[in-house]
């Protein structure tokens, strides 16, 4: 690590360093009953004119004592800038992983000193579970990638992760993120989660040409119209809306009607199960999206449990096969890596279009956050790379890969025209997590689960029995 | 230079007048001894984890939370769980259908290759491949045949011959998925059984076809009274394999559906996955991890036993 001086600093060294070994040294070196009596007997046995000088050498004293303290304290921030090993868990995969490389990089050529060990996790399913057996198989972690406040929360309970409110004084990050950012990135008043990007959850991805031959010029603002855009699009061959029902992705739809139908607070009170699985607000969601399957949005039954969301992601945007379909900012990365299209030209990003029940302006969005481990060997690096991850350099290489930094000293002329309008929205939203993430991960399984069910039999009677089902389960765990 | 190896042969080959002195002038010494590494590594791989997993089974551990002791309760809830229920027989019958598929399959193509067994050599070689292939590399193999839409194969040959109406998805469709995977799968295991009856058949003299022609049997009799019979060494080893197999299996189906749609196509093995990856109840998951050990042992046992009394 190299700390450039300015020249007359650099020459003044030597001098203050034999200063500070020889006054400052000796002086610190007495006791304090010794000093206290050595500085008594100096001023009694002065006179006047003895006096000057020395008052003189001790402004010296002084002004020299202050310069060197200035720079024993640049120097000593000089020694002490990290470096050593800093072991990081990275479960990332595709685009993100290249993402998080280059940002890695770019942490290690600031500081040179610092190597990065990368523990990778291969998973499938949820990476939780791997991450979980990484961390009690005693592995030595500074820094992990996480994305689900509910395991955040169950490693903070376990003792896992280091509360960040002092780095966060002392490194001043009130200066880049938000209060919403930090209470978003805390468990029970303590930080332990430092957001390095985030994504709009309550947007509508659409290829511009699939609507513009259906008769389609602007994307659906309201309920009505997106029902009026299912029958032009069928009659083009289109399945209108794709719903990806597989694994996990159909719950967007359901969280997005959610939070249109009953508010972002409802979402978070759902979470919390301060609202009843089986209350009428859940029931109310279910039969909207009723409303758009009996509207005819969506291909059959089968087809949506069928279909994951990169099938999804293929039918929209590569095979021009579906008209909608709601996901993550990730796609816009996919579509441009992937597909090579342009956003804003060739493929766009709408909000959920507007139901009228004074929601209309909430939304639901996801984060990556890095949290420092306890079990930690470096934590000096550990700071200075969350640091950077929210410094104008780093957010920088976030914002170039397509992805939102939730960082205030981010250069937004970085950012793509489908970014810009989603953080444009979001800003003025008042956004809640992703409900998928944010439940006890039993209840999240079932949840999705029961929404299957849903899709299958959409009526009255099954509401209830899946509503039912979903109460049970949180009853068993809240 | 002759004398006295460790195993009580000299070094020219002929028995020794005395027993070995090397370990301790004992033969079951010198086999403890030469054992003992595998055994430590049979002991650290094998034996300590599934002591752990059966420890671990009576205990409430979720997450990261150190779990508490709970005894049977696991076990109690277990078999109270009808998502466990439903897994228990969907088991029952994956593993019956697909061992069933696969060895019938196998054995059919060891009859059709034993007839010129030189010009079958290259299918062969392509159905054992397929055992060699990794089971997640042939699902998602699998995965593009079962495409929801008509880029999957089977829909567009469906389309192709005009049945366009047949298409769906197969792995969404309830009804469907369940078939589709036990076909995916006997497929990636019709190898095994094709190699073994194969060289089972090939054993079987040419006198015995010849003799059975001569006094008049027909093709079936000969089948059922000369290739049947004499073919069932290989067969049970097929079958005893592909059994196990099919009850450990989990890529395949992980790789297809997920468990679904709607936990359809749910084994136990894939449950155990679900409640302790998924879930995160370890201590629930190990449970039902015992439960699909205790089936191997149970099928396995009695088998090893009958080939170690025939080895003996």
């Amino acid at each position: 690590m190299s700390v450039v001086l300015p020249t007359f600093v650099e020459s003044a060294i030597p001098v203050l360093d034999a200063i500070i070994k020889v006054d400052i040294g000796s002086f610190l070196l007495m006791d304090r009953e010794e000093a206290s009596h050595r500085g008594r007997n100096l001023n009694m046995n002065m006179s006047g004119s003895q006096k000057r000088p020395a008052r003189l050498s001790s402004a010296l004293f002084v002004a020299l004592a202050t310069t060197s303290t200035a720079l024993v304290t640049t120097l000593g921030g000089a020694l002490a800038a990290p470096k050593g090993e800093l072991v990081v868990v990275n479960w990332l995969g595709g685009s993100e992983l290249a993402t998080m490389q280059a940002f890695e990089k770019a942490f290690t050529e600031k500081y040179p000193e610092v190597t990065i060990k990368e523990i990778p996790i291969t998973w499938s399913g949820d990476a939780r579970g791997a991450i979980r057996t990484t961390l009690m198989g005693g592995e030595k972690v500074d820094i992990l990638i996480n994305t689900w406040p509910s395991f955040r929360q169950e490693l903070v309970e376990n003792g896992v992760l280091r509360p960040l409110d002092d780095v966060w004084t002392a490194k001043g990050w009130d200066d880049k993120l938000t209060k919403s950012w930090r209470d978003l990135g805390s468990v029970d008043g303590k930080v332990y989660g430092i957001p390095y990007n985030y994504g709009d959850r309550s947007g509508l991805w659409y290829r511009v040409d699939t609507l513009k031959t259906a008769g389609i010029e602007t994307p659906p603002a309201t309920w009505d119209e997106l029902l009026a855009t299912f029958p032009k699009l069928k009659a083009n061959g289109v399945t209108p809306y794709i719903v990806p029902g597989k694994f996990w992705a159909h719950a967007e739809v359901f969280e997005t009607l959610l939070i249109r139908t009953a508010g972002a607070d409802a979402s978070r009170k759902l979470g919390a199960h301060e609202i009843a699985w089986n209350s009428d607000i859940v029931k109310t969601t279910l039969k909207k999206w009723r409303e758009m399957l009996d509207a005819g949005c969506c291909a059959d039954v089968a087809t949506m449990l069928g279909t994951d969301w990169d099938n999804a992601s293929d039918i929209v945007l590569k095979d021009a096969k579906g008209g909608f379909f709601l996901l993550g900012m990730w796609i816009n990365n996919r579509a441009e890596e992937n597909y090579g299209l342009k956003p804003g030209v060739d493929y766009g990003l709408v909000q959920f279009p507007a139901l009228g029940l004074g929601h209309d302006a909430d939304s639901s969005v996801d984060a990556k956050e890095f949290n420092a481990v306890t079990s930690g060997q470096n934590p000096e690096a550990a700071d200075a790379f969350l640091d950077f991850a929210i410094s104008a350099e780093g957010s920088a290489i976030f914002a170039k890969a397509g992805l939102a930094s939730p960082s205030k000293a981010t250069d937004s002329s970085l950012y793509g025209p489908v970014i810009r309008a989603s953080n444009d929205v979001v800003a003025k939203a008042d956004v809640v997590f992703v409900l998928g993430d944010r439940l006890p991960a039993e209840l999240g399984d079932e949840y999705r689960t029961q929404l299957q069910k849903f899709l299958q039999d959409p009526s009255d009677a099954n509401i209830d029995r899946v509503t039912d089902a979903l109460e049970a389960k949180a009853k068993e765990l809240y | 230079m002759a004398g006295p190896t460790p195993m009580g042969i000299s070094r020219d080959g002929q028995e020794g007048g005395r027993k070995p002195s090397f370990f301790g002038g004992s033969e079951v010494g010198a086999a403890y001894v030469l054992l003992l590494p595998m055994l430590v590594l049979f002991g650290c791989a094998v034996v300590y984890p599934l002591v752990e997993t059966v420890v671990l089974s009576f205990t409430d551990m979720r997450g990261m939370a150190a779990g508490k002791w709970v005894g049977l309760k696991n076990y109690g809830t277990l078999f109270a769980d009808p998502n466990f229920r439903a897994a228990l027989s969907t088991t029952i019958v994956w593993t019956l259908v697909v061992t069933a598929l696969s060895v019938g399959i196998g054995w059919g193509l060891a009859i059709v290759c034993s007839l010129a067994p030189r010009a079958t050599l290259v299918f062969r070689v392509m159905f054992f491949a397929a055992y060699g292939v990794a089971e997640t590399v042939s699902g998602f193999i699998w995965l593009g045949i079962f495409r929801p839409d008509t880029s999957g194969l089977v829909n567009a040959v469906l389309a192709g011959i005009g049945l366009g109406d047949w298409t769906t998805a197969w792995l969404g469709n309830v009804s469907t998925a369940l078939w589709c995977l036990m076909a995916a799968y006997a497929w990636t295991q019709v190898g095994l059984p094709l190699m073994t009856c194969f060289a089972s058949i090939q054993t079987i003299p040419k006198t015995l076809f010849e003799a059975a022609y001569i006094d008049g049997a027909r093709s079936a009799s000969i089948m059922r009274y000369i290739v049947l019979p004499l073919s069932m060494p290989g067969l049970r080893v097929a079958i005893f394999i592909n059994l196990l197999n099919a009850l450990r299996a989990f890529d395949m189906i992980f790789v297809l559906t997920g468990g679904g749609p709607v936990r359809s196509t749910e084994t136990i093995g894939y449950f155990m996955f679900r409640e302790s990856m998924l879930q995160f109840k370890l201590g629930y998951g190990a449970a039902a991890t015992v439960v699909l050990l205790v089936a191997v042992v149970v099928i396995s046992i009695p088998a090893i036993i009958k080939r170690t009394a025939e080895a003996t």
